[in-house]
């Protein structure tokens, strides 16, 4: 069942891209992001790009913005594995902005042990590399985070992370 | 002793100079990390609309798809490997998909990581990327044996509605010398080129 609170967080973050001029949106399969891609390919502002994996987003994204679209990358967490080196060796010294939405796993609710090692590692592993990721915990933060941790990727030139952090998602429970 | 007919194959540096010769001057033209970046650096640095990547092996292909999107009105060359191709093959499912017309992918096949050493790669036995391609939905794929067929069909997909993949038969050669580049100074004069201001 859909509630009415996980609609405002969702469009909080809808509204958040289109605040940041953001057209292009690339996806990976993800439970939590599902209702956010499904209203993004409803509107007519945005053209959405089903992706193979994860990796392939960070160069569609680059030519993107070569040739002048803002786009985002949509993800959970395990996929933000997949596109470390591209981040590092392209989207990073090319000075490339975009935010990536990683639906975050690995934490509080988690059921599956396989989750919890990249859910600990995904903000730290930002940080490594130069990137800020900004945490979403509280439906009352999104408007703000969402919208200013997009805002900064343009103006740090290079890619942010904005974190769904299961507190605000309610995670994946196990069926 | 037979020939080895991978020495009589086209040259990836002739073709290069044939794809700058060939294409208009609003033709964008990414190229992928090493050799296929290292040749057309040399032979036409100074052209606008050229894209060169100096990391993110495979990235070329996935380049081309988002600016082929972002400049509908252009037609987008990319210039790759085969080697980076496989190594982000699925993104010749994603742009199959997504089947941008303007765009066109040139990859380059000596059956081998030519610039880490020679290994044999799996399109000198077993892959037919060119099959793949058209499995993936990029209809529009050929497989020019001579210099002459290549220019051939890059006119062809530069013409015609694509995507287009034109798996090309090369001889191992090494590439021109390569340049020390700023990947900084590479977008901006891309962008420049294209009137854009970037963040």
């Amino acid at each position: 069942m859909v509630t009415e609170r996980q609609i405002d967080w969702r469009s909080g973050i809808v509204e958040a891209l289109r605040a940041n001029d953001i057209e292009l949106i690339c996806h990976v399969s993800d439970t939590v992001l599902a209702p956010i891609v499904r209203t993004l390919e409803e509107d007519p502002t945005f053209n959405v790009v089903t992706l193979t994996r994860e990796e392939e987003g960070v160069g569609t994204l680059t030519g993107a913005y070569l040739g002048g679209v803002r786009g985002a990358l949509l993800l959970q967490a395990s996929g933000f594995g997949n596109i470390l080196n591209a981040l590092g060796s392209l989207a990073i010294p090319y000075q490339i902005p975009f935010p990536i939405i990683l639906s975050a796993r690995g934490g509080f609710l988690e059921h599956n042990v396989v989750q919890v090692a990249w859910g600990k590692a995904a903000p730290e592993t930002a940080e490594a590399l130069g990137m800020q990721y900004f945490p979403m915990t509280r439906e009352d933060e999104v408007a703000f985070v969402a919208e200013q941790g997009m805002r900064h990727a343009f103006v740090s030139r290079r890619p942010t992370v904005i974190g769904i952090e299961t507190q605000l998602s309610g995670g994946k429970r196990g069926r | 002793m037979a020939a080895n007919p991978s020495l009589e194959r086209p040259e990836r540096a002739d073709l290069t100079r044939r794809i700058v010769d060939t294409a208009a001057d609003d033709v964008l033209l990414v190229s992928g990390i090493g050799n296929a970046s290292f040749d057309l650096r040399a032979i036409a640095g100074e052209r606008p609309g050229n894209f060169y990547m100096l990391g993110s092996m495979g990235q070329a292909i996935s380049i081309g798809l988002g600016l082929a999107l972002a400049q509908p009105e252009r037609s987008v060359v990319v210039m790759e490997g085969e080697g980076s191709v496989l190594l982000n093959m699925s993104a010749l499912a994603t742009i199959g998909m997504v089947a941008p017309p303007n765009l066109t992918l040139v990859i380059w096949d000596n059956e081998q990581w030519q610039i880490t050493g020679g290994q044999r790669l799996s399109t000198a036995e077993s892959c037919d990327l060119a099959a793949v391609a058209t499995a993936c939905g990029i209809q529009n794929s050929a497989t020019p044996a001579n210099a002459d067929e290549f220019v051939q069909a890059l006119r062809y997909a530069l013409d015609a509605p694509g995507p287009h993949a034109l798996v090309t038969k090369i001889a191992p050669t090494p590439g021109l010398p390569p340049q020390r580049d700023d990947p900084v100074a590479i977008k901006l004069n891309f962008m420049a080129d294209l009137g854009l201001a970037p963040d």
